[in-house]
């Protein structure tokens, strides 16, 4: 029976993956964890993660169909995160877990920031775990990808690059086939340039935000999540981003 | 903390300052000092029509909307006041509270891991039974008051330990005025829950709630399984539900044409009747309105099961129809390890309710739902000849 399993499914959530035959929602949070994340912002950051992830533990319906992954760009490279572990990068495990398993990591800030390199791993994972589903039988709603960050794209040195030009096309051309769903968000002291980046990446959904509003962002996540499993048009997606851009409700104003 | 002050009939009351939950278009805000209440606001200024909505509905008092008894919660969280600002403008609307713990969204009844936490030790298939009998006891009911519910889906109705539903967003219900003939018409709706007729743009109709009843009663007596699951064999590469229902693609009836995720149950869990009825809605009835089961049809064929359900002697929570000569849980776990109702290992629950062992029952006395049963069938008969003879 368990020589079934696809070979990249952990054992421990075979069970769940056989008895739930929703259709799933892939949700990658790409993280940044270079050297200008540390101190308050990481810690702002991982607590948020701990409200977050309570809190979709106790959302029946996002915990039926959200599955989530971790990939961080800091130190000396990418890392992908299935719930609490990193992974080894030469191990052929997902790195998504179903919602109402998910523990976040511990993420510590230090090192470069290869932005570029982190969200091709996104995309990656993304079209790897539609392909594993879909084999299974198993559906799935639009995917969403958070890339967050408070800087630049550099290379492995530290130094900047211009490798991130290489991504423009290839992420049009993913958002026009709808194959997922890009948040750029800019936090903290993020730079002109920096904003600049996150607008080419993701012309619709970017923002450059104060401080680091990372409990407003999470939970806008989730708005978008259930927003997704409803079948809302593109306008409720963009109304969500919106209120969260302006950081204020319609009643409020 | 609190937050905004709304008026409630005049009365000034205060909103805690974060919502319970927000969606796109509204938010729903507990209210400081009065836990019986919630009180939802709209996120853009709701126009005039919004306004007349929800006034006429204050003068409406539709059967589902009335409690029946004490320990039964009314099938409707209806509109109990208008919520307005200091300057008198129209802001949203106070409603009666049906919150977690005690009311779980339909959803959480179809994962084994949700059940077990949140109905620990009772959502065996004679309960969800009841949760079918209880969603279409309430659908009928509405459209014998002329109401169609509009947007149906797992997340916008909530059950309760004994079983019970409520609806909660009645603001999105579709009606036409009585007294002015001014139609109301459903402007949300959810796909996964949506014949195609809708997701192309129709209006609600007590044909759309049909079709929508349909895949949810099919949910609850699978324990979970959408009936329009399952990637199509020719699928190039996005693969939805909505996608499946609009190219009338559902393995309960043609199971030939995509794959079937390994844990999906036999659609043979449903008795004959029952199943002849997800047939006919998920066959001939996706594309034409007219042949998918009325909700009277499915109150029927599910009344006629619930006195007949047999109980596993060998495992506990498995229940199932009276049709079958074994339990079809206790074949699956031998042919697959995995148990439906009873997981491999306890999970830690997180304070569980008090424990009842009061089953899910009707909300009302068996002689008065027969009674009522066959009110309904004599109006059906009724309408059906008139329309025969008109």
């Amino acid at each position: 029976m368990h020589s079934e399993y696809p070979p990249t499914l952990p054992a421990e959530y075979a069970d769940i993956e056989f008895e739930n035959n929703a259709q799933r929602l892939p949700l990658v949070l790409c993280l940044d964890t270079s050297s200008s994340m540390a101190g308050a912002p990481i810690q702002t950051l991982n607590n948020a993660l701990t409200e977050w992830t309570r809190e979709l533990h106790d959302d029946v319906s996002l915990s039926y169909s959200v599955e989530v992954a971790v990939i961080t760009f800091g130190g000396q490279g990418v890392g992908a995160w299935r719930g609490p572990q990193l992974l080894d990068p030469r191990a052929p495990v997902s790195p998504f877990v179903p919602a109402h398993l998910f523990r976040p990591p511990r993420l510590a800030a230090a090192g470069v920031t290869l932005m570029t390199e982190a969200l091709e791993l996104s995309m990656h994972i993304v079209a790897a775990r539609k392909a594993e589903l879909r084999a299974s039988g198993l559906q799935y709603y639009r995917p969403q990808i958070c890339l967050v960050t408070d800087g630049l794209p550099t290379d492995g040195t530290g130094h900047l690059t211009d490798s991130w030009h290489r991504l423009i096309p290839v992420l049009a051309e993913e958002q026009r086939a709808r194959r997922f769903r890009l948040y750029a968000i800019g936090v903290g002291g993020i730079t002109d340039m920096g904003e600049q980046v996150l607008q080419a990446f993701a012309p619709k959904f970017h923002a450059r935000l104060q401080g680091f509003p990372f409990r407003e962002l999470l939970q806008m996540m989730s708005a978008s999540a259930n927003a997704e499993q409803k079948g809302a048009g593109d306008e409720v997606f963009e109304k969500i981003f919106s209120q969260f851009k302006t950081q204020r409700p319609a009643w409020e104003s | 903390m609190s937050g905004l002050t709304v008026f409630l009939d005049g009365k000034p009351v205060t909103l805690a300052e974060l919502p319970l939950k927000g969606g796109g278009q509204a938010a729903v805000f507990p209210v400081v000092g009065d836990d019986g209440i919630v009180v939802k606001l709209y996120r853009d200024p709701p126009g005039p029509e919004q306004e007349r909505r929800l006034t006429r509905m204050l003068t409406m008092s539709p059967l589902a909307a009335r409690p029946t008894n004490a320990f039964q919660p009314p099938e409707l969280a209806w509109p109990t006041a208008l919520a307005r600002g200091a300057r008198g403008e129209f802001l949203g609307y106070a409603m009666r509270r049906f919150g977690e713990p005690a009311h779980i969204q339909l959803i959480g009844l179809f994962t084994r891991a949700q059940r077990r936490k949140l109905f620990p030790e009772r959502a065996d298939w004679r309960f969800l039974l009841g949760v079918a009998w209880n969603l279409a006891f309430m659908t009928a009911r509405m459209h014998h008051d002329n109401l169609v519910i509009g947007d149906f889906s797992s997340s916008n109705v909530v059950v309760d330990a004994n079983g019970f539903v409520t609806f909660l967003d009645c603001d999105s219900i579709a009606f036409t005025d009585p007294a002015t003939g001014e139609l109301f018409p459903c402007l949300m709706h959810t796909t996964d829950y949506s014949p195609p007729e809708r997701q192309a743009g129709g209006p609600a109709s007590r044909a759309t709630d049909d079709f929508a009843l349909a895949v949810l009663v099919y949910q609850l007596l699978t324990a979970g399984n959408h009936p329009f699951g399952g990637v199509p064999h020719d699928s190039a590469s996005e693969s939805t539900v909505k996608d499946n229902i609009a190219a009338s693609c559902s393995y309960v009836v043609r199971p030939e044409r995509v794959v079937i995720p390994r844990g999906t149950v036999d659609p043979s869990v449903l008795p004959p009747d029952l199943l002849t009825l997800a047939r006919a809605a998920f066959g001939p009835g996706v594309l034409a309105p007219a042949a998918r089961p009325p909700a009277e049809a499915w109150l029927r064929a599910l009344n006629k099961e619930r006195s007949q359900v047999r109980i596993c002697a060998i495992r506990p929570l498995h229940a199932y129809g009276s049709h079958l000569t074994s339990c079809p849980w206790c074949t699956r776990v031998a042919t697959t390890g995995h148990d439906v109702f009873n997981g491999p290992a306890p999970l830690p629950l997180p304070d569980p309710p008090p424990m009842e062992e009061e089953r899910p029952e009707g909300r009302l006395s068996p002689a008065l739902k027969v009674a009522l049963l066959v009110a309904l069938v004599v109006a059906l008969a009724v309408a059906a000849k008139h329309l025969g003879g008109g």
